[in-house]
């Protein structure tokens, strides 16, 4: 039974307990949902959860820990010479899921039988053959092992797929029969599935924040290999990058430091007063026709396909940058510069800063307003000296929010800025960003064992701390200077 | 403290600070404030009494312009203060409000330290020359406000961080610190407990010194207590206006006698 039948069997299970459950409470009150302590759709409620969930977590946990059990009793049957060096047991592990598959859709196909199986042998026949007429190429001749594994294989997961199948209807059952048995006058349905709400919202939680570890264990698990195979000295202090996949190559992060830096400090520049300009014209001083008709049109910004912003930067921005700037001044004459990057990713950002703004803006009383204004305040000094300190920790965050942005934004800075890692002041040059080269050193074909492709992983976990370095700073400065309105 | 004391009734000044002639206002189609006409005598202590609605506060908000920050509000007929037309194009409602200051139903100091919060508007209004002469305007602010006392050891920290009856004379203390001629309340006790009220109540009858005092409020003892001069508005009229003692004891309007007896509100 597949995984999909299967929940589907739970669905309807549960579906059936809550509609049964629901009757049998209103036939225990005789009739009079009245004498329940809880409505009867509580008492479905109850029986519902108590199938349905259980039973799905081991759905879960089972489909998790099925490929590990079965890649661990398959890997075993593998000879020993292949099975010490990790590449070549994954090399043949990828060949026998393959064999595997390609057995299920002989036999489908009606190319082979069930029954055959047992008794064939790989050196006899042309199993090679018999694969290729169903469709599946095989890259060389079956080895014997590997037919012996494949078969192992396929008898292990059908049989740990029926096992599942079992094991998932029983906890079911077992749900439904339990929750069915308490159904009384006085049971406490209400109460029962309130509990169960919470347990499940605690779960949600915990899923997020579980991921996060995840991601960052995954980043500073393959970061530790890296740094086996490269000097973390040279990592961190070295001025050039140039990566060869030959070896010798110098993978230097402070060029593309410098870069992202760059970038993001001047698309920031853009993007903070034209962000916080127009929000306070759009908070204090617009009409609210004018409001609500011009915030969405800001918000499309947003909305806008950073490959589309690339394609502004590459034919528009960067032309007019390169025959209005840099050439007359001498800077250069390249089309692609970190200016470039910088500008559009700032447009890119204006509706982070201004749309937060805006909304923090409008959140801080109207009193605080009255009281200034009645001082003999203008409305330009009320919100210089009260409105602005009092959203303050709001508008850094939203700030935050946009450099977050900017330093994570790969496609803009590829066709803006360029691919070459550059350590240099002028704006009007080339650059690139710590993202960039990270998708450019994983793309293509490559192997997770060289330093070259490992190098991702610590640039990944280096912007992840230095984002999150941030985040703590501006936390600081933001609880240091805030001025709180009740 | 005695609750039943009432405030000296003889009015120092006759001479009227405030004159209102024909003040109508509209909020859009809303006619709020019909025909009303008032002198307020300088020096004294003028309550507005009324019912919910009845425009009590439409006309004090009318005295400083605070009127002018709602949209789509019209203000008409005449309000001269020391006969200077305060709707006149040439008058500068920055410069009005300076010099009209106005208290606020939620005592509503900003989040700033005690201190910034009456050196504001001194501040914005450039006031003082030098740091002295402002440290010299917050302490006296502060001590006509009665607060100087329990604030004088925390200037520094947040204003936020007062109890309710300190933060409304926190706030009395800023609008004082701008040296007003006219003091407008809007409801100042309304947040407070009685023990605040009180000490507020005593307040405005020290700041009569120096002050014209507007108030508006709700509870007819409070404006029996605090005022010499009473006006009772009822569905945008001000149905009467006179002194305090005759307006409470003998009522020339039956509609004044119906709602100090508690029959209308």
């Amino acid at each position: 039974m597949s995984a999909g039948l299967l929940s589907l069997t739970v669905l309807a299970l549960a579906i059936a307990g809550y509609i049964l459950g629901r009757r049998r409470a209103v036939s225990v009150a005789g009739g009079d949902a009245r004498k329940l302590h809880s409505l009867p759709s509580y008492h479905g409620q109850s029986v519902f959860l108590f199938t349905a969930v259980p039973a799905f977590i081991l759905m879960i946990f089972w489909l998790l820990a099925q490929p590990v059990y079965i890649e661990n009793r398959v890997t075993a049957l593998i000879p020993n010479i292949e099975a010490d060096d990790a590449a070549a047991r994954e090399l043949a592990m990828a060949d026998v899921r393959r064999v595997a598959s390609g057995l299920d859709l002989a036999i489908a196909q009606g190319a082979l039988r069930q029954a055959d199986l047992d008794t064939l042998q790989a050196g006899a026949t042309d199993l090679r053959g018999k694969l290729a007429g169903v469709g599946v190429a095989l890259g060389a001749d079956v080895s014997q092992y590997t037919f012996e594994a494949a078969r192992e294989y396929r008898a292990l997961k059908g049989s740990l797929g029926i096992g599942m199948a079992v094991a998932v209807l029983a906890a079911a059952a077992v749900g439904f029969a339990f929750a069915w048995s308490r159904i009384s006058v006085a049971f406490r349905a209400r109460n029962v599935s309130e509990s169960f709400v919470i347990a499940m919202l605690i779960g949600a939680s915990l899923v997020a924040v579980l991921t996060t570890f995840g991601i960052v264990f995954s980043l500073v698990f393959e970061t530790w290999h890296f740094f086996e195979l490269y000097p973390a000295r040279d990592f961190f202090l070295s001025t050039t990058w140039s990566p060869k996949f030959g070896g010798g190559s110098s993978l230097g992060i402070l060029p593309l430091l410098w870069g992202t830096l760059y970038v993001s400090v001047i698309a920031l520049l853009v993007a903070v007063p034209i962000g916080l300009l127009s929000a306070i014209y759009l908070s204090e001083y617009a009409s609210r026709r004018f409001r609500t008709f011009v915030k969405p049109l800001i918000e499309i910004l947003a909305g806008i396909p950073t490959i589309v912003y690339g394609l502004f930067a590459l034919i528009t921005v960067g032309p007019l940058l390169r025959d209005w700037f840099a050439q007359p001044m001498g800077l250069g004459n390249s089309s692609s510069s970190v200016m470039t990057a910088g500008i559009v990713m700032g447009i890119m950002v204006i509706p982070f800063v201004s749309s937060l703004s805006d909304d923090i803006i409008n959140a801080v009383p109207q009193s605080m307003r009255d009281g200034s204004l009645g001082l003999g305040a203008t409305p330009s000094e009320t919100i210089r000296k009260v409105v602005l300190p009092a959203a303050l920790p709001g508008v850094v965050g939203a700030i935050l929010l946009a450099a977050s942005r900017a330093i994570g934004e790969t496609m803009i800075v590829v066709m803006g800025a360029g691919a070459a890692a550059r350590l240099s002041m002028n704006p009007f040059e080339a650059m690139t960003t710590v993202t960039v080269k990270i998708v450019s050193q994983l793309t293509g074909d490559t192997e997770f064992g060289s330093p070259e492709t490992l190098v991702a992983f610590a640039l990944g976990l280096t912007l992840f701390i230095i984002t999150l370095g941030l985040n703590v700073v501006a936390l600081a400065i933001v609880r240091k200077y805030r001025e709180q309105y009740e | 403290m005695n609750d039943m004391r009432i405030a000296e009734r003889v009015v120092d000044s006759m001479e009227s600070k405030i004159t209102a002639r024909g003040v109508q206002v509209f909020y859009g189609q809303n006619h709020a404030l019909k025909d009303v006409d008032v002198d307020i005598l300088d020096k004294t202590v003028t309550a507005f009494i009324g019912p919910s609605g009845c425009g009590k506060s439409t006309f004090l908000r009318c005295l400083n312009r605070m009127n002018d920050t709602i949209d789509g509000c019209v203000v008409k007929g005449s309000i001269k203060i020391d006969s200077e037309d305060i709707y006149d194009p040439k008058v500068d409602p920055v410069q009005l409000r300076a010099k009209v200051g106005m208290v606020f139903q939620k005592p509503n100091p900003f989040p700033k330290s005690i201190y910034d919060n009456v050196a504001y508007g001194p501040k914005i209004h450039g006031l003082t020359r030098n740091k002295a002469e402002l440290d010299e305007v917050v302490e006296t602010s502060l001590r006509r406000a009665a607060l100087w006392n329990e604030a004088k050891d925390r200037l520094k920290s947040p204003g936020t961080g007062l109890s309710g009856g300190q933060q409304q004379r926190l706030c009395i203390a800023r609008a004082i610190a701008t040296s007003p001629e006219v003091l407008l309340m809007d409801e100042p006790c309304s947040a407070l407990d009685p023990i605040a009220t009180a000490q507020i109540e005593e307040l405005i009858d020290e700041l009569r010194s120096q002050f014209s005092v507007v108030i508006v409020t709700h509870s007819m003892q409070q404006a029996a207590r605090v005022s010499q001069r009473t006006a009772f508005f009822h569905l945008g009229y001000l149905v009467e206006f006179g002194e305090t003692g005759q307006i409470f004891t003998n009522p020339k309007d039956p509609r004044t006698e119906s709602y100090i007896t508690g029959r209308i509100g």
